[in-house]
């Protein structure tokens, strides 16, 4: 197999012209934070594409649920309307999937936007092409959206307020970062002495890092060199609002939107009902419960990263 | 005339991306001689069991401590004495009868559980017979002694408890699920949201709105006519006391080589959690019989090869729990249930319509699409052979003496090459000389689609992260089958094939929420959970506005290919969310 020519942008995203510089900063963005071939347990190794020629023989793709475990394991999960009010502060959402939730006056919920783009993607953005971002935070969050609002000094501002309290692009929690979920996915070829799972038991109470840890480290046991699949990214593999209702008991419609990425690859995924159903979300039942906070829809949203194995080409 | 399944991709309602499906056709001769002769295939199959073993009826002697792990909770002769005994260790009858209860008058009612509180059998009378009966099997060197004895066992809906005891403790349960009742979340577990479906709620025989039942009554002995005593009994003194009879099912076992089959054929229950705990202080006296060696580091958390070790919290409503991110140590018990429910189970009663000619030619059509025995694609559903030998074990074909050998047919790991394990001397026992089973971290052996690899994913991580969070989701499956086999009969008559057959599921756990709801919706429903693959086919229930079709990712030498399911061979058709009280509280909270 010959070596990969360029890292691409998430889901293959376009939204500066072909030939923008950008596309080479964002190859140059991956390919400095892979090493050629970082060795790992039982002969196995994570490699860069680019740089490392391997026979791809299989893919995997690893999947999580959106809402943090760790907020419900805080309670052995007897309290999960404790977890879920936690949940709704973006500080808390660690599994690389953020979202945000709208309320009219009644405090109803009316919309959840959720995001598995990383903030490195829109500061790469920015420092070819400030007007292209403000377009597209006018397209996503609000048309009063001014250059001014996303930087301080000129710096691009991860915390702008469209990004925050009036809106959702990317990932602000501060471990959300392309940068840590490739050197998650980088040192994880590593088990230690670990023969199997039962015998290694990462830290994090998360369900990503175990997830990327065991599942790599287990390829690498195998021998295997491995790498992320292209397009590299964090994306929302899937949703299921199977067994949700109306206020009348009706299964709902299909109320989901995949903004930006595509199926299967999804990086911005709203859930709104529109005005003509006359209700919102609020009034959507799960299993007979009212959703009254975000993360009982993050609970049913499945995150993924998607890896490549084989063997060293000679 | 051709069979022929357009298998054409869905468009993804769920996000998700199509992959290239699998072509279908076959003739409908070839389809009918091929269902034939499976039937009459998996009906001959015979277990062959480990000769001159000797297992003592004491647990004392498989019981070595293990250093390093805490010590577990005594339950004593007052706790086995109020533990119901169906949970641990289990009826495990070949016969048994289920009766859905309304209450009527309430203080007849409570006089009624006066009179049936003496019936109910405990964990102490089920497990002295569990112990007697392995020591009459050394003794006559027999499989099934002539032991005979009848059980009853009851459980309460939460709206029962809120008219017996009161609102307070019926809202006292922290479990939402059980306070929602089954009928609330049918859906939510998949099940069909068409009226017109005989799977949907409203056409349960019980369960659905305004067929909730109050109390189930679980009738198990291995005499028929013991059987059909008792339950005469309690349904003559239930009519009496107002009870109102909404629904019985009997249940029996399949006869023959089939005895623990469910109708499709295959072994079932194979796979069941070790509850931790002593019966006594005395060393190595332990509810769940421990065969490995102390000097493997396995015996911290399996009991035997492939069971695993589960803290009894998970079960048993506080006691001390499994830790959310360890193999053996504890976690608190739980305190968000009346303290009068201490030492309770919740139960999940599911009667399951099992559609056998269904799941067979379905299983034909996609051999021969894929040019293999039709058994060998069926034990890639299931993830085991029909003698209940898992396939990745011996992937290729059957293996009757695997599957007879207890400490051989559950030991296996799906991510990482099997190691042997040591086991303590077994009298008689020449240890597990069959193949051990290799990495298949891909699921190309074992699909990720397999029910048992969707129900216990085992040291595979899941979406949840680690494998040991998945150990809080096991259960106590205690089911049995309902109605007349077809597998094993050569030509069953049409008025055979036309009769009901499933199964009465049944489990016992700690949270209907994070146990059997979640195995059920997140991981045999979803076809991206635990693992891309696609949905359980055997359980797995999926209704995306009214479409029903389901699908699997089936590897093949030229690459996955999708089958999609659209016929149905497993529909819900009643059942329930129980809480299963101690035996004590239904004379004093209950019916007081």
């Amino acid at each position: 197999m010959a070596l990969l020519a360029r890292f691409d942008t998430p889901d293959s995203l376009r939204d500066l012209p072909l030939g923008s510089p950008f596309y080479d900063n964002w190859h140059n963005f991956i390919d400095v934070r892979l090493q050629p071939a970082t060795a790992g347990s039982g002969g196995g190794e994570f490699y860069d594409p680019t740089e490392t020629n391997v026979n791809v023989i299989a893919e995997h793709s690893l999947t999580w649920m959106g809402f943090p475990r760790d907020l419900m394991v805080a309670t052995n999960r007897d309290n999960r309307r404790a977890a879920f009010t936690a949940g709704e502060n973006r500080d808390v959402q660690e599994e690389y999937c953020e979202w945000n939730v709208w309320r009219n006056r009644a405090g109803k919920i009316t919309k959840v936007i959720f995001v598995t783009e990383t903030p490195e993607y829109w500061e790469q953005m920015w420092a070819v092409d400030r007007p292209t971002v403000v377009a597209l935070y006018r397209t996503l969050v609000s048309p009063a959206v001014v250059e001014a609002d996303l930087h301080s000094g000129g710096v691009y501002n991860r915390r702008n307020s469209w990004n925050t309290t009036n809106g959702i692009v990317h990932f602000i929690q501060t471990i959300n970062t392309l940068g840590a979920a490739l050197g998650l996915a980088q040192g994880s070829v590593n088990s230690g002495a670990a023969r199997d799972n039962y015998e290694a038991n990462p830290g994090p109470t998360t369900s990503v890092d175990p997830r990327v840890q065991m599942d790599i480290g287990t390829l690498s046991r195998r021998g295997l060199s491995v790498t992320l699949r292209e397009p590299i990214g964090l994306y929302i593999a899937g949703y299921d609002d199977t067994g949700w209702t109306k206020p009348n008991g009706a299964p709902v419609d299909n109320y989901w939107r995949v903004v930006r990425g595509s199926p299967g690859r999804i990086l911005r995924l709203e859930y709104e009902v529109p005005s003509s159903a006359g209700f919102v979300v609020g009034d959507i039942r799960i299993g007979g419960r009212p959703i009254e906070w975000g993360g009982q829809i993050a609970e049913h949203v499945t995150c993924t990263i998607a890896g490549v194995a084989g063997w060293r080409a000679r | 005339m051709k069979s022929k399944d357009q298998n054409t991709t869905p468009v993804p309602e769920d996000g998700l991306k199509p992959i290239k499906p699998l072509e279908i056709s076959i003739k409908q001769k070839v389809l009918d001689q091929q269902f034939t002769k499976v039937l009459v295939d998996v009906g001959e199959l015979q277990l062959k069991l480990p000769k001159g073993v000797m297992i003592p009826s004491l647990g004392t002697e498989f019981g070595a401590d293990v250093p390093g792990v805490e010590p577990e909770p005594v339950y004593g002769a007052r706790a086995r004495a109020n533990i119901q005994g169906n949970k641990i260790p289990g009826f495990n009858k070949d016969h048994q009868h289920f009766l859905f209860f309304k209450l009527g008058n309430l203080k007849r009612a409570k006089q009624w559980l006066h009179w049936i509180a003496p019936l109910i059998s405990s964990m102490e009378d089920v497990l002295a017979f569990v112990r007697a009966h392995r020591a009459m099997r050394v003794r006559l060197g027999v499989k099934e002694p002539p032991m005979c004895a009848t059980w009853v066992n009851i459980a309460f809906s939460n709206a029962a408890i809120r008219a017996l005891v009161s609102r307070a403790d019926a809202e006292a349960f922290g479990d939402q699920s059980f306070r929602q009742g089954l009928a609330a979340r049918s859906t939510y577990l998949g099940d069909p949201t068409r009226r017109r479906h005989p799977g949907n709620v409203r056409n349960w025989l019980v369960g659905g709105p305004r067929r909730e039942a109050d109390i189930l009554v679980i009738v198990a002995a291995d005499d028929p006519e013991d059987l059909v005593t008792i339950v005469d009994s309690i349904k003559g003194r239930a009519r009496s006391a107002g009870l109102r009879l909404l629904f019985e099912q009997r249940g029996d076992t399949l006869p023959g080589a089939l005895r623990g089959h469910e109708h499709f054929g295959f072994k079932d229950g194979i796979s069941q959690p070790g509850v931790r705990g002593r019966v006594s202080s005395a060393p190595g006296d332990y509810i769940t019989p421990r065969y490995i060696d102390p000097s493997d580091p396995r015996a911290r958390f399996f009991a035997k090869p492939g069971q695993l070790l589960i803290w009894p919290g998970q079960f048993l409503l506080g006691e001390p729990r499994q830790h959310t991110e360890h193999l053996y140590n504890s976690a608190a018990a739980a305190t968000n249930f009346p303290r009068w429910a201490a030492l309770g189970s919740y139960v999940v009663c599911r009667r399951l319509r099992q559609d056998v000619p269904a799941f067979w030619r379905f299983a034909i059509g996609v051999a021969t699409a894929l040019g293999i025995p039709a058994q060998q694609f069926a034990s890639m559903l299931v993830g085991r052979w029909p003698s209940g030998a898992p396939i990745m074990r011996t992937p290729a074909t059957d293996n009757a003496a695997l599957a007879g050998d207890d400490w051989a047919n559950n030991h296996f790991i799906f991510d990482d090459d099997t190691r042997p394990s040591t086991l303590v001397p077994i009298p008689g026992y020449p240890g597990d000389s069959f193949a051990q089973a290799s990495a298949d971290v891909l699921g190309a052996v074992c699909p990720h689609f397999a029910h048992i690899r969707k129900a216990n994913p085992r040291d595979v991580p899941t979406d949840l992260g680690k494998p040991h969070d998945s150990l809080l989701r096991m259960i106590l499956r205690r089911g049995i089958p309902f109605g007349k086999p077809i597998v094993g009969i050569k030509r069953p008559p049409l008025r055979l094939l036309k009769q009901e057959r499933g199964l009465m599921f049944l489990c016992y756990g700690s949270t209907i929420e994070d146990q059997f709801e979640f195995l059920t919706r997140r991981w045999a429903n979803s076809p991206i959970q635990p693992n891309f693959g696609g949905h359980d086919p055997i359980i797995g229930q999926r209704d995306t506005r009214g479409n029903r079709v389901r699908f699997i990712d089936v590897p093949t030498p030229g690459g996955t290919r999708r089958v999609n399911i659209k016929n149905e061979w497993v529909v819900p058709t009643g059942g329930g969310y129980f809480f299963s009280p101690p035996i004590g509280a239904i004379t004093s909270v209950l019916g007081a």
